[in-house]
């Protein structure tokens, strides 16, 4: 008899299980204060009680980062491909690149906060800077892994550039691609949320920042998991498409 | 401040030209660092000269020559900043790499335990590293642990993911034939699989490397006195585009430094690396 669920999910879900059961069961059994580590059951408690106020912000956040990653990726993605059909604009654009991605993300966001304001445009701005770079970098290693004799080959035939590109260098690239795709989406998430706790008018971040300050760890908490659990749906999402995209591994 | 990094790794391939070292490898370097300091050059160029030609005002993009007027006025400030910065990146990052290489093999040989805490790591990936930086520091304390402690936080995963990625793209013909020789796992794992692996975990280490600056910077941000995460944060409550980008010219530098010396690291272990 065929198992309803695979064998890895039933693993997977045995795992999460005992994670949970064995936090409530610290958290209760040594009756730990709410700054070190409060139970599940009062985080999802606080979940519920906060809804209303909680899908807004998480609403705000997930717009942020998604437009953040579709633009970030298209620019990565773009990038890369560019820089391999055109060898010679490589030697320039890569150290350029390199340098500019040599300071760390998210040192920007109080410049980007200075330009664009408090406002959303400031997180798309840095959702689809961090996402950019992470994303020209894997699909470069990606387009670069190609067989040079394919090449060679297929270059014989008469195959033009385009024709490469499109028929060898993309499908041998789409594996690493989607690693950078699927890292990306924790990141874009990350970086807005983070974004926002420097600044912002409405957030996740700006509920975690407020949650601090007050003092209030079960509220942190609270927006801790929505901001984890729309990352996740995300992540679910682009390893979904991945799965159908890249069906040969 | 930024020549003698760039300088550093420039004259060691030099020196040991003579070595056994593949001389393809050595003129790759040697030019790649050239290239750099030709473009930060250019970089600088360009930022002066637009800043003058196009009457930039400071608000936006202070000129070049008054950034580092600033950092030359108090450089003990942006010094102690940049070396604690770097130490605890550097803490979290060799952490980080330890343990993501462990459990990346540690999962490819156990795929039950795989399955039962690969998802739980993914879904640690997602927790807003910044929110936690408040529990962090409440946890451990203000001290430059509870930095590393983030750093690593961050670098580990991405390491975990492309060592079990590199692991599994070995091909399987090869470990048939190497077992049909009699090679223990111990030897298939350190002849063969940990070889095809390490093009795929030195991009994760490249990536790791800023990955734990971002780490170290964060961290810093919920409260510190020192640390170039402070320096950014108080000149953005200032609004002091000067000291702002002063700051960022030391990520920068900081980032190029660490970001180098992985790459540098990567050509010479990896030169059969899949670079064309």
């Amino acid at each position: 008899m065929k198992p309803m669920i695979p064998l890895a999910a039933q693993r997977g879900i045995l795992g999460a299980v005992l994670l949970v059961a064995l936090w409530e069961g610290v958290a209760r059994g040594f009756q730990l204060p709410a700054y070190t580590l409060p139970a599940i059951s009062q985080i999802f408690g606080s979940i519920w009680d906060m809804r209303t106020v909680l899908a807004r912000a998480a609403g705000v956040t997930v717009t942020e980062a998604l437009v953040g990653y579709a633009l970030g990726a298209l620019i990565g993605i773009g990038g890369a491909i560019w820089v391999t059909m055109a060898p010679r604009v490589r030697g320039f654009v890569l150290p350029a690149a390199t340098a500019f991605n040599s300071v760390p993300v998210i040192a920007w966001s109080p410049l980007v906060l200075l330009w664009f304001g408090m406002g959303m445009s400031s997180k798309y701005v840095m959702v689809a800077l961090a996402i950019a770079f992470t994303l020209f970098l894997s699909t470069l290693s990606g387009l670069d892994r190609v067989d040079r004799r394919s090449v060679d080959l297929m270059r014989s035939f008469g195959a033009s550039r385009l024709a490469i590109l499109w028929r060898l260098r993309l499908p041998t690239a789409l594996p690493l691609m989607f690693a950078g795709l699927r890292v990306a989406t924790a990141r874009s998430v990350l970086i807005a949320v983070v974004t926002e706790m420097l600044g912002a008018q409405a957030g996740l971040g700006l509920l975690i920042y407020q949650a601090v300050v007050q003092v209030d760890f079960v509220q942190v908490w609270a927006a801790v998991f929505v901001a984890s659990a729309a990352s996740l749906l995300f992540f679910g999402i682009v390893s979904f498409i991945e799965r159908r995209t890249v069906f040969w591994k | 401040m930024s020549s003698p990094p760039l300088s550093a790794p420039a004259g060691m391939p030099v020196a040991r030209a003579a070595s056994a070292l593949p001389r393809l490898a050595t003129g790759g370097a040697l030019r790649s660092v050239l290239r750099v300091a030709l473009a930060v050059l250019a970089v600088g160029i360009v930022w002066e000269a637009a800043v003058v030609l196009l009457s930039i005002q400071a608000h936006y993009l202070p000129r070049l020559s008054l950034v580092l007027q600033a950092i030359a006025a108090t450089p003990d400030a942006y010094w102690s900043g940049f070396v604690r910065t770097l130490s605890e990146a550097l803490m979290g990052f060799s952490a980080g790499a330890v343990f993501g290489i462990g459990i990346g093999i540690l999962f490819y040989r156990m795929p039950v335990l795989r399955d039962m805490v690969f998802p739980l790591f993914i879904v640690s990936q997602t927790i807003p590293v910044i929110a936690f930086g408040a529990l962090v520091v409440l946890w451990f304390g203000n001290t430059m642990l509870a930095k590393a402690i983030i750093a690593f936080y961050v670098t580990f995963f991405p390491v975990t993911v492309n060592t079990l990625v590199g692991l599994r793209s070995v091909d399987p013909r090869q470990v048939a034939l190497m077992r049909s020789f009699g090679a223990t796992r111990g030897q298939l794992m350190r002849q063969l699989q940990f070889p095809t692996a390490l093009p795929q975990i030195f991009v994760a280490l490249r990536l790791g490397a800023s990955l734990s600056l971002v780490g170290a910077i964060v961290g810093e941000w919920f409260g510190d006195t020192t640390g170039l995460g402070v320096l950014l944060l108080q000149a953005m409550f200032n609004e002091n585009a000067v000291g702002l980008w002063a700051a960022l010219l030391c990520c920068a530098v900081l980032g190029t430094l660490f970001y180098g010396v992985v790459a540098f690291i990567e050509r010479r272990l990896v030169f059969w690396g899949a670079e064309q």
